[in-house]
């Protein structure tokens, strides 16, 4: 991200440090918490490319609904819960291995498309609040899942596995064991380079992923949400369906929230039933934002930096806190409060722009009658 | 038109891969037994060693009375099994490829009636877990905001 | 209210209005209430000891709803961030059984010591709120997540030291769980409290959350308190009228804040322990949804919406359990209380108010 912040040359130095506060900060915590860690450096680039794997699919359904003018789009989490859903049924079935990963995303895609459908129906009703709105949304849903999965599971829907159910006869045990598809997409063509195992095929998926990002971002349905992103009224001039356009970004997030959750889950070989997905949001688009972006503007770039720097602090801050305060409790506090206190931040800073933006609109208009007035006299 | 017919064609697309991945990743465990069988009123003695190759892997040591384990995905199963009769004896091999039922989460071979080429019925029986016994009732804990986890 | 004012039309458009702005959620969520409490019986539940919960809930939680009230009016819209204010209230609570008072005493001095917490926080709160009007709500909930999580590292590193307050073996750090028995566990319900069989009512909560209530209605009756409603409901009008309008936010996020603090405090001496750490999360959202079934909106509420509001959204979380167990043996509350709240949260977004961007 740094390559398209890097100024223009009339830009200042305070600017570029201005703009890009945010991951300054971060590099900074990071730079003095490694050597407080002592983790080694192979450890820690192990950790990294991990957790990239890991992260990168699901922050990446982030960008579609902040290029619409959508904002943060909490409601990730509903892709989420329909990639496990899907991963539910996949192991009651024994579908193992990549099929099962493959089946399951199949699966996934029309609970996302409903319940994207849904989320960005809502949205449409409550215009000018949607990050508050799809927040309370992922919060609905969470219910509605529990309901499905913890009642409906066993006694409506068949499960065939005592394994995964609860011995009570329905409902879906606290966790449900994905032993068998376990990383199996992260170790085809996995490589070992140094003692560092780097995920070959999950990483391709990844840069496919950003290459369909990009050349979405220039195709008609990609330009007409970029419109309607940078003022609604104007698209609907220009012939824009805004509220289709405003849905279609929703869902297209949704499904690929959902296969980054199945990607993610994969990797960690079990799934929380009940907990996999409450704070994924929160945690990918603090990610996002640590990398530099801003509720309305967010790039490819500032996905990497941002999953880098974050989970650097993650790995480092209950260890390093440990080593200060003798508390393995702090360091997790403090990076709860770190995510926490960046969206804070980030969503003040977008704020304070936009209403910037909007008294110098004001003082301009003003300026523009006053002119007229004086010609008219 | 062309939409609805685009539509239709991804749909059937996704279908039809799911379709292919509900055959081709269905896993299964097999179990191997090295143990007697009785047949029509005819007794089968086990072998005094049995070694089991999945793709050249070894994945099985029996000797008598016991039982190995392999996991397969799909519904074909080809394994080869060295069999020992007497110590340091002559090391006889055989190669088979079976049927696995869909629906069958693990199924038992018995090694033995494999070898002397009985119908199937004989020697392959689906693998019943034992029913476990009344567990505790799980308690789940719905927290909204589980934040310390390390993820 | 609606319908007295145009008493002069006909019934029928009577009931209509009255329909309309009593609104379809809140109705089926009466109508959930009602079910419950003609079934509570029927499933063998006591119901003289469904109601005593549910007045006890009412009393335990009524004061953190009405803390919602002079945000809504000022135009700051939900107080999303109303876990800032319990906080003050959690360092009143737990600086005033460290400092050693006991019984009555120590609910006196806990509200003693939250109030200038609560004014200070509500100051920088209401400042910030002040920077990024019409972004209020969500801001306000990350500024709720982000000083309950700074205060999970403070609760650990502040000097607390009263071997009931800290953790046994280290001798710091505080409990996530304080029993307040004898310091001022049910002390506001222990007050007149009225016992008729099986049903027992808490007088003293009740009285003192009739006291803050009437303090805020006669708030908001008086010159300053009409003052701020104007911000709420037309800002442009009321700056033209001279009014400061930052000032008047400033007020009401500042008693918002106090109020959540004082709230907590009740609710403590109902529930009879301290919750720390990460319990303030859960506390927003309920009394949000709360405030909103009793038919208030993202721009308007009363006294009467904390009230009605209150004893409907309690009264559905305390009764389904038992109601549920005993009927058909699953336990399905939770999972509705989320729907619920969280539904009625939603509806109200999507409401088409004159949204204060």
């Amino acid at each position: 991200m740094n390559k398209k912040t890097s100024a223009p040359s009339g830009k200042s130095i305070t600017s570029f440090l201005g703009e890009n506060s945010v991951p300054i900060m971060f590099i900074i915590i990071v730079a003095v918490c490694i050597p407080i860690s002592g983790f080694s450096p192979k450890f820690l680039l192990n950790e990294i490319i991990t957790r990239m794997g890991r992260n990168v699919f699901l922050i990446l359904s982030l960008l579609i609904p902040i290029m619409a003018g959508m904002g943060l789009n909490f409601g990730m989490t509903l892709g989420a819960m329909a990639g496990e859903i899907a991963l539910i049924f996949v192991s009651d079935w024994q579908i193992w291995g990549i099929p099962g990963i493959v089946l399951a995303m199949i699966l996934s895609i029309p609970i996302s498309v409903l319940m994207g459908i849904m989320c960005g129906k809502i949205l449409n009703a409550s215009k000018g609040r949607e990050m508050i709105t799809s927040y309370i949304i992922s919060f609905f849903t969470n219910g509605l899942y529990q309901l499905l999965v913890l009642y409906m599971m066993g006694s409506v829907i068949p499960i065939i596995h005592n394994s995964i159910k609860l011995p009570r006869g329905y409902g879906i045990r606290q966790t449900v064991g994905l032993l068998n598809m376990r990383q199996s997409l992260d170790n085809l063509l996995a490589l070992k380079i140094a003692g560092v195992k780097i995920p070959v095929m999950t990483f391709i998926i990844i840069a496919v992923m950003c290459l369909v990002i990009v050349w979405f971002r220039r195709t008609k349905l990609g330009q007409d949400m970029r419109a309607v992103g940078q003022d609604m009224e104007v698209a609907r001039d220009a012939g824009i369906d805004v509220e289709r356009t405003r849905i279609i970004s929703i869902v297209i997030s949704t499904v690929l929230a959902g296969f980054g959750m199945i990607i993610y889950l994969q990797n960690m070989g079990d799934m929380a039933t009940y907990s996999a997905h409450s704070q994924i949001g929160m945690f990918c688009i603090a990610a996002l934002l640590v990398g530099g972006a801003s509720v309305d503007h967010a790039s490819i770039g500032n996905v990497f930096l941002g999953v880098v720097l974050f989970h650097l602090m993650f790995i480092l801050a209950p260890t390093a806190g440990a080593k200060i305060t003798g508390d393995t409790m702090i360091g997790e506090y403090f990076r709860v409060f770190i995510s926490y206190g960046v969206i804070t931040v980030a969503l003040v800073m977008y704020e304070t722009k936009k209403r910037k933006a909007k008294a110098g609109m004001g003082q301009m208009l003003e300026a523009a009658q006053r002119e007229e007035a004086q010609s008219d006299a | 038109m062309r939409k609805i017919l685009f539509r239709a064609g991804t749909i059937l697309i996704l279908l039809v891969i799911s379709g292919c991945m509900l055959y081709i990743g269905r896993g299964h465990t097999i179990y191997f037994d090295n143990k007697t069988l009785e047949y029509e009123g005819v007794k089968y003695d086990t072998i005094r060693r049995i070694n089991v190759n999945v793709n050249g892997e070894q994945v099985a040591k029996l000797s008598k009375k016991e039982r190995g384990l392999a996991t397969c995905m799909g519904q074909k199963f080809t394994f080869d099994i060295e069999v020992i009769r007497e110590k340091d004896g002559p090391v006889e091999n055989r190669s088979f490829t079976i049927d696995v039922p869909y629906h069958q989460d693990g199924i038992v071979l018995n090694l033995i009636g494999m070898m002397e080429g009985l119908p199937q019925e004989a020697w392959m029986t689906e693998f019943v877990p034992m029913p476990v016994v009344e567990e505790e009732e799980e308690e789940i804990v719905i927290d909204e905001f589980d934040v310390t986890s390390d993820r | 209210m609606s319908d007295l004012r145009n008493a002069d039309a006909g019934w029928q458009e009577q009931l209509a209005n009255a329909y309309k702005s009593f609104g379809l959620p809140r109705l089926i969520i009466a109508g959930m209430l009602v079910v419950l409490l003609i079934a509570a019986p029927l499933v063998g539940a006591n119901f003289w000891m469904q109601i005593t919960n549910v007045i006890n809930r009412f009393s335990w939680n009524s004061v953190l709803v009405l803390a919602m009230v002079p945000m809504v009016h000022s135009g700051c819209g939900l107080n999303f961030g109303l876990p800032l204010g319990i906080i003050s209230g959690l360092l009143g609570a737990t600086i005033s059984l460290e400092m050693g008072f006991t019984g009555p005493m120590s609910f006196a001095m806990a509200i003693a010591i939250a109030t200038p917490f609560a004014i200070l926080f509500g100051i920088g709160y209401g400042w910030l709120l002040n920077k990024i009007k019409g972004g209020e709500m969500m801001i306000a909930t990350y500024v709720g997540f982000s000083s309950v999580s700074f205060m999970c590292m403070m609760w650990l590193l502040l000097p607390y030291r009263k071997p009931d307050m800290v953790w046994g073996y280290a001798g710091t750090g505080l409990r996530t769980t304080i029993s307040l028995e004898g310091y001022y566990d049910q002390i506001l319900a222990k007050f007149l409290q009225i016992r008729i069989g099986d049903l027992v009512i808490p007088t003293g909560s009740l009285l003192f959350f009739a006291l803050l209530a009437f303090m805020m209605w006669a708030f908001l009756h008086t010159k300053t308190g009409t003052a701020m409603t104007a911000v709420g409901s037309n800002p442009t009008f009321a700056r033209a009228a001279g009014i400061n309008v930052d000032k008047m936010r400033m007020l009401s996020v500042v008693l918002s804040t106090w109020l959540a603090a004082i709230g907590i405090l009740v609710y403590q001496q109902g529930f009879g322990f301290i919750q720390l750490y990460m319990a303030p999360f859960n506390m927003a959202l309920p009394a949000v949804s709360a405030i909103l079934i009793g038919g208030a909106s993202v721009n308007k509420a009363s006294i009467a919406n904390v009230i009605i509001g209150t004893i409907l959204f309690q009264g559905i979380v305390t009764m389904t359990p038992t109601v549920m167990n005993n009927a058909i043996h699953m336990d399905i509350s939770e999972v509705l209380r989320m729907v619920v709240s969280n539904g009625m949260i939603l509806y109200a977004l999507t409401r088409k108010t004159e949204a204060n961007s």
